[in-house]
């Protein structure tokens, strides 16, 4: 896996719009384009689904009432798949249960037609920032993990060990290895991974396996 | 136990020893009297009589008897009549003589006696039979009068039973009808062969009635249809007209039995229960408005939120720097474009509402609600839910548009029946009526669910307001409508009981 330090910059971010009406999504994509924000439009949830993956960047902005499978339904569907886009709802009229569903199951904001080109904007910016803040966790995260994967096995395992806390007196008892090849493994281990500091070392083994956790 | 076995044991020596004993010495007896004299007649040895005493034991004594009276014989000829006389010495040459005596003298006990038991067997089966042919005799005779007496009995049955019976032959010709049936028709059974039956169909059922019996005359199979026929005085009831075969052993049809049964009342409620449908049908149609008065916002809310993005969006290009006139003017065309669009949509609900002439009518509440009770009776059973009716009597009429009031009742009753879903049963829906103040009726929907919560309490009858997932909120809001249109008011409370109580109330005639 090749190094991404930030991706933020090499992809516009864009929010795509999913409602079944065609002047609705006109309106809101004249409008975006006019305030300088990319914007896509797409008729259906499967439109939408069939062209992202979690490598673009931006939010989505479902429509509430969706004819075939409901947007409540399709957040769902998107929260089960894995998908990590920032979702904003928009709906016709305020239904307290579905507003309490949708925003426990993770939405940005829930607008009520017609809105206000605030509301719009700064929903927009909130999820773009809870997006950005995704990828950039994603792109440390991937970093550190080319890094690990460029170690070799033992390295690994005195890097596991370190980790933890052990002295290197006690990783050469238990890898059965003399202190000195212990040392000279750690030195390679702190440049590969590009540790300023064993507590930088640290950091970063503990993030990847609370991700690695996190992901079962 | 002793007398019983001793009273059985002289039986049976009566029977087997001194009967025959006795029969055999009286013919053995006679036959020595004759004999005694006659010898000296008749040449010697003169003992034939003998063989027929022997006989006459065997056949009225029985085999017993025979042997005793051949023993007793055999005695009294070796002592008087084989020489030598006197004595009980036989002499060598009258000895084989004496041996086919005896011979024939057994001989003639076994084919007597023999004899005798089958003419005895042959007359015992003989008053047997005798027996039993008067046995059956009374029998048949006991049946037939037992069928004399259930053939009236019928014959009272179908007098009597409250049903109109009917018979015809093979053809269809009416060979007899019961009492019933001609006090209805105020026709006697001869007047209706033929045809003449008929002409008591009313004419509009009459075509489907002749053409179904011909058809079932034809086919053989069972007749059924209902038809209104004419009394003796011209009125008109409903009957169901049932008719089937009767048929010989080769399945040829001997006859046609029938019944009219009157279905007057039946039908009556059958019509009532089709009216009654189709009034639920239209009040649910009417409630039904509240969900297309939320499709209708929707709807309305599409194009209101396009014009305003655009609007906002066209602001936007116009103070661009440079501004983007193009864009602009293109997105002030859409503004038109959907605004358009918005006004045909209220144009078009407009015309969904036009507002009809109100409708008042003299209405009786306590009537209304006994027909809604009926209309809710199939979705109460399906909910589980009793209706109750506490009707205040004397309850004086209104003036009201009697559906919109149904369907304001309506209304209350499902919501009641909806809450009391999460309660455990028994479920009781109370529809109460009662005069409330001069001038004014109360009608209240009780139910036994929840009850309100305080902060929905306040605000249940506004429009878009609601606690069911599903509830369009608009529910309540249109029975506000309503009864404040009729001049009423309508309010929730909790009862003391639990639960919640709708009412409203309504001017009436004083």
């Amino acid at each position: 896996m090749t190094e991404r330090p930030d991706t933020s910059m090499d992809q516009r971010e864009t929010v795509f719009i999913v409602d079944d009406d065609a002047s609705i999504r006109e309106g809101v994509s004249n409008l975006l384009e006019a305030v300088g924000i990319n914007a896509k439009c797409y008729a259906t949830a499967e439109g939408f689904s069939a062209h992202w993956s979690n490598a673009m960047a931006g939010c989505l902005l479902l429509d509430a009432r969706l004819p075939g499978i409901g947007g409540v339904e399709f957040q769902e569907r998107l929260r089960t798949s894995g998908a990590q886009i920032p979702v904003i709802f928009m709906t016709a009229h305020g239904d307290i249960p579905m507003v309490r569903k949708v925003m426990k199951a993770g939405a940005v904001e829930f607008l009520t037609k017609p809105f206000q080109k605030e509301e719009l904007l700064n929903a927009v910016e909130q999820a773009f920032a809870s997006d950005r803040a995704r990828r950039m966790e994603k792109a440390i995260l991937d970093s550190i993990q080319a890094r690990i994967d460029s170690l070799t096995p033992r390295e690994r395992e005195v890097m596991d060990m370190v980790a933890i806390g052990l002295t290197n007196k006690e990783i050469a008892e238990r890898l059965y290895l003399s202190v000195v090849t212990i040392k000279l493994h750690r030195g390679q281990v702190m440049r590969k991974m590009q540790a300023e500091s064993l507590a930088d070392l640290v950091k970063m083994s503990e993030k990847i396996n609370t991700h690695r956790s996190g992901a079962k | 136990m002793k007398a019983a076995n001793e009273i059985r044991l002289t039986d049976w020596g009566m029977e087997y020893a001194v009967r025959p004993c006795a029969i055999a010495s009286f013919f053995v007896f006679m036959a020595f009297l004759w004999t005694m004299p006659l010898q000296h007649v008749i040449a010697y040895p003169f003992v034939f009589l003998f063989f027929g005493a022997i006989m006459g034991s065997a056949w009225f004594g029985g085999i017993v008897a025979g042997f005793v009276a051949v023993a007793l014989s055999s005695l009294i000829i070796t002592y008087f009549f084989v020489p030598p006389l006197y004595s009980m010495y036989v002499a060598k040459e009258s000895q084989s003589f004496f041996a086919a005596f005896i011979l024939c003298s057994i001989a003639i006990t076994v084919v007597s006696s023999s004899r005798k038991r089958a003419e005895n067997a042959i007359r015992v089966a003989r008053d047997q039979l005798e027996a039993k042919v008067q046995e059956r005799t009374a029998e048949l005779r006991q049946s037939n009068l037992e069928i004399k007496e259930s053939e009236r009995q019928l014959r009272i049955l179908t007098e009597a039973i409250p049903q109109q019976i009917w018979r015809t032959d093979s053809q269809g010709c009416v060979e007899y009808c019961n009492q019933h049936l001609c006090d209805y028709l105020g026709q006697r059974t001869e007047e209706l062969r033929g045809e003449a039956f008929f002409n008591a169909i009313h004419p509009e059922d009459k075509p489907l009635f002749y053409q179904g019996w011909q058809a079932a005359l034809k086919s053989g199979d069972r007749f059924e249809i209902e038809a209104r026929v004419r009394a003796g005085d011209g009125s008109y009831r409903w009957f169901l007209v049932r008719s089937i075969p009767q048929r010989w052993e080769d399945g040829q049809i001997a006859r046609w039995y029938g019944i009219h049964i009157d279905i007057q009342q039946q039908h009556r409620a059958q019509q009532n229960l089709v009216q009654a449908q189709d009034d639920l049908a239209r009040m649910q149609r009417l409630l039904s408005m509240a969900e297309m008065a939320a499709s209708i916002a929707h709807e309305l809310n599409q194009p209101l939120t396009a014009v305003v993005t655009h609007a906002y969006a066209c602001r936007e290009w116009l103070q661009a720097k440079p501004a983007n006139i193009e864009r602009a003017s293109a997105t002030a065309e859409k503004i038109v474009q959907e605004s358009t669009r918005a006004g045909v949509v209220v144009r078009r609900v407009r015309a969904l509402f036009q507002k009809e002439e109100q409708v008042r009518e003299l209405t009786s509440m306590n009537r209304l609600i006994q027909e809604l009770a009926h209309v809710l009776r199939d979705e109460a059973i399906r909910k589980d839910v009793s209706i109750r009716l506490l009707l205040a009597h004397d309850l004086p009429q209104s003036e009201m548009d009697p559906v919109q009031i149904q369907q304001v009742i309506l209304n209350l009753a499902m919501n009641g029946m909806d809450a009391m879903m999460q309660v455990a049963k028994p479920r009781e829906l109370i529809l109460r009526t009662e005069h409330h103040g001069v001038g004014e009726i109360l009608v209240a929907v009780e139910d036994h669910g929840p009850g309100i919560a305080p902060e929905a309490a306040a605000r249940m009858f506004e429009p878009f307001f609601s606690t069911k997932p599903q509830g369009t909120g608009m529910g309540l809001a249109i029975c506000r409508g309503i009864i404040e249109a009729h001049d009423g008011k309508i309010w929730a409370e909790n009862s003391v009981r639990g639960g919640a109580i709708l009412q409203f109330t309504m001017r009436s005639q004083s």
